[in-house]
């Protein structure tokens, strides 16, 4: 029997960690067997440059802007660590063309050269910002991602972002069959993070499926192109992004979230003292 | 009469939209490259999707009564052919190869590059490419016209208003007494565009004026365009297109403008129009009323012939009609059948989709077709609706129905055993080169064409 592929769109505020998280706890997944394949969907093409080990990767666009339409599989999909396999969506120039578009044509042409086989286990979509357009929200449309992400902190503006980024999974929601699976925390080390967090995501019906503390080593490996679970695989915060994989690989909680007014999510964050 | 509405309780008719149109009657904003082609020695560059011209085209021109075009131009116009390419990566460098191409093979004396939608969407820096050519001296200039902004009719005062700003420019300088800038018929989409503006023209010299002529056969193009700024005033002879270029001149030149909403059919109408824009102009009233003598003179003497046969020929001369056409043509037509040939308006519907803040004032006109007659009209962009509403709507009695329509209403005409006169766009049962029914001369040739479907003829 065929196993079931999930597909996966991680969203969150610019700046919040989605690509390092991303890369991060699909290391953790490779790492306990999973075929993954990780699709940058940012026009900064930086989602798969820890699993590639800094290789500087031809994305989709580039390659169709130089080469013409006839791509070829290889030339846009490389292998990455423990058999991740990356593609990175690209863009255009900044202030030129339509980037919203260019995610569009991107998995217009994975599909169609084949790149979601049989054997994956997991695609997940690191998506820039926020769904900001139709184009960003590609991957969340005509039943790709089923499950998304939210990566959020204590800070003000992450939730904001977070609470904008449910609107647009609710919207899509009714048509097809895309659910929210949860808010991964990626720590700032506010006061209260955590509660403020959880309380987040009680009130938006879902739930805070796990708290990544901030730790250095985080940014030691990124100096050195790599994932912590690839840089120092005993570290503890190897060990918190396999829980957060672990975490994903058994969750059963896909809800249809419940955005709140914008009184209602200043009312949490003064509860949490984010506002004085 | 049955038909006599008071006036005072007339409210606009509004009819569900539901989104979608089966049969259009106008084309897309785009479609504004065609009065591009009513100046003489203008190019249009069309930066817009592979088949929008086509399709402008048809409605513009081919399927309007095959009217062909002047200069370069007509099914054959440069167009960038936007692909996916160029919307993901943006398509200035498509269009800056398409303009040097243009550039170097059609001679013009003013380009005007028009961008559809996908350019209009991806927010394409278009103006950066056209200065570009416009700093090297070429008369270039763009307008911003995507499909999505409305019809051709808000496209053509989109190009207007471009090559005014970026082409004529600014001044402020004297102004001509006399000189009147001729603000009138939307190039190819009123299809007798070029036979009214020969008339219209004539008229108004004949009244003694100097006439500015920016489109149709007169039109002595970009210097003609370049004088805009010197008139006295500007005229708008329209039901709707014209009123914004008039006031973006109004603001821009300090001119002040006369707005005659319906284009005169018949020596009345004519004569009262003359008077209108003679006593606004102040100028000399001698020449005006000789000329009016002398035309309705003319006038009459042919009427006179006509009145015997009207008289005499009992064997099922339409007495009701309904008019299917644009804002423009609507109100003429509906008007002078019912004030001056004594014919009964069943039903008049409006097809160009004009902007709602028009639609009060174009409603008013028809409270006062002719004394104790008014009708309400209907504003419907889809000609599968229009011919609902003629099937549930309208009855004609025992005469026959008389239509003044599009090619639209053949179906409900043959159905009906109705004359039907296309007049209007889609037109693709007629030929359209010098026609006109307007002003003294065109009434006579509506009145021919009209009596020669009844006598059997087309």
């Amino acid at each position: 029997m065929a196993k079931e592929l999930r597909q996966i769109a991680i969203y969150g505020k610019g700046g919040i960690g989605k690509s390092t998280t991303t890369q991060n706890l699909t290391a953790g997944l490779a790492e306990a067997g999973k075929n993954v394949m990780v699709v940058g969907c940012d026009p900064k093409a930086d989602s798969t440059r820890l699993l590639l080990g800094g290789l500087a990767q031809r994305t989709v666009l580039d390659t169709l802007r130089e080469e013409g339409e006839d791509l070829e599989l290889d030339k846009i999909l490389k292998v990455g660590f423990k058999g991740t396999r990356c593609v990175e969506s690209g863009g255009p120039e900044p202030g030129v063309g339509c980037a919203g578009r260019g995610i569009i044509t991107s998995i217009g042409y994975l599909e169609r050269l084949g790149a979601y086989t049989e054997d994956l286990d997991y695609v997940f979509y690191d998506v820039l910002g926020d769904v900001v357009c139709g184009g960003f929200a590609m991957p969340i449309r005509e039943g790709k991602a089923k499950e998304i992400y939210i990566v959020a902190s204590g800070e003000m503006m992450a939730l904001y972002a977070a609470n904008n980024i449910s609107k647009g999974i609710a919207r899509y929601a009714k048509q097809g069959g895309v659910r929210l699976g949860g808010i991964i925390c990626n720590s700032r080390n506010c006061d209260r993070e955590l509660d403020l967090l959880k309380a987040f995501s009680a009130e938006l019906g879902t739930q805070l499926i796990h708290f990544v503390p901030r730790d250095n080593i985080v940014q030691r490996a990124e100096i050195r192109k790599k994932t912590v679970i690839e840089f120092d695989p005993e570290s503890e915060q190897a060990e918190v992004y396999r829980q957060l994989a672990d975490a994903i690989e058994h969750n059963t909680q896909f809800v249809i979230p419940k955005p709140m007014s914008q009184e209602r999510l200043e009312e949490i964050l003064v509860e949490y003292g984010l506002f004085d | 009469m049955s038909n006599t509405i008071d006036p005072h309780k007339l409210k606009l008719v509004k009819r569900p939209k539901n989104g979608s149109i089966t049969n259009p009657y106008y084309g897309c904003t785009v479609g504004a490259a065609y009065s591009v082609l009513g100046i003489k020695g203008g190019v249009s560059i069309a930066n817009c999707g592979p088949g929008c011209m086509y399709k402008q085209f048809f409605m513009m021109s081919f399927d309007n009564g095959f009217q062909g075009a002047y200069g370069a131009g007509a099914g054959n116009m440069p167009s960038a052919n936007v692909q996916e390419n160029d919307v993901v990566f943006g398509g200035l460098k498509t269009l800056d190869n398409l303009i040097k191409s243009s550039l170097a093979v059609l001679k013009g004396d003013l380009y005007v590059v028009l961008t559809g939608c996908s350019g209009e969407l991806i927010g394409d820096d278009v103006p950066s490419v056209v200065k570009k050519y416009r700093d090297k001296g070429y008369p270039i200039v763009c307008a911003d016209t995507g499909g999505f902004k409305g019809t051709n009719l808000t496209g053509h005062e989109i190009v207007v208003k471009s090559i005014i700003d970026q082409y004529v420019g600014d001044y402020d300088g004297e102004k001509t007494p006399g000189l009147v800038n001729l603000w009138f018929e939307t190039p190819y989409y009123d299809q007798n565009w070029r036979g009214d503006y020969e008339e219209l023209v004539r008229i108004l010299r004949g009244a003694g004026l100097k006439v500015n002529i920016l489109f149709g056969p007169e039109n002595e193009g970009v210097k003609a365009w370049k004088k805009i700024p010197k008139a006295q005033f500007n005229l708008v002879v329209s039901s709707w297109v014209g009123l914004e270029t008039a006031e973006h001149l109004k603001e821009k030149y300090n001119q002040p403008y006369l707005h005659i909403p319906v284009i005169p059919i018949g020596e009345e109408a004519t004569s009262e129009f003359i008077r209108k824009v003679v006593d606004y102009a102040g100028i000399d009233k001698k020449k005006s009323e000789k000329f009016i003598k002398k035309e309705a003179e003319l006038y009459y003497y042919y009427i006179e012939h006509f009145a015997e046969f009207f008289s005499e020929y009992w064997f099922g001369l339409p007495s009701e009609y309904a008019v299917v056409a644009n804002s423009n043509y609507a109100i003429a037509y509906t008007k002078f059948l019912a004030d001056q040939i004594g014919l009964i308006p069943k039903k008049t519907i409006i097809t160009d989709n004009p902007p709602e803040r028009y639609r009060n004032a174009i409603s008013e006109e028809y409270k006062h077709l002719s004394d104790g007659v008014s009708i309400e009209p209907d504003f419907v962009e889809d000609g599968y609706t229009v011919q609902q509403i003629l099937e549930k709507e309208v009855t004609f009695g025992h005469g026959v129905p008389l239509i003044i329509g599009t090619t639209w209403e053949i179906d409900y005409a043959r159905e009906h055993g109705a004359l039907l006169l296309e007049s209007s766009s889609p037109t693709t049962e007629s030929l359209v080169v010098n026609k006109s029914y307007i002003g003294y001369k065109g009434a006579l040739s509506f009145i021919e064409h009209i009596y020669s479907a009844t006598v059997g003829g087309k």
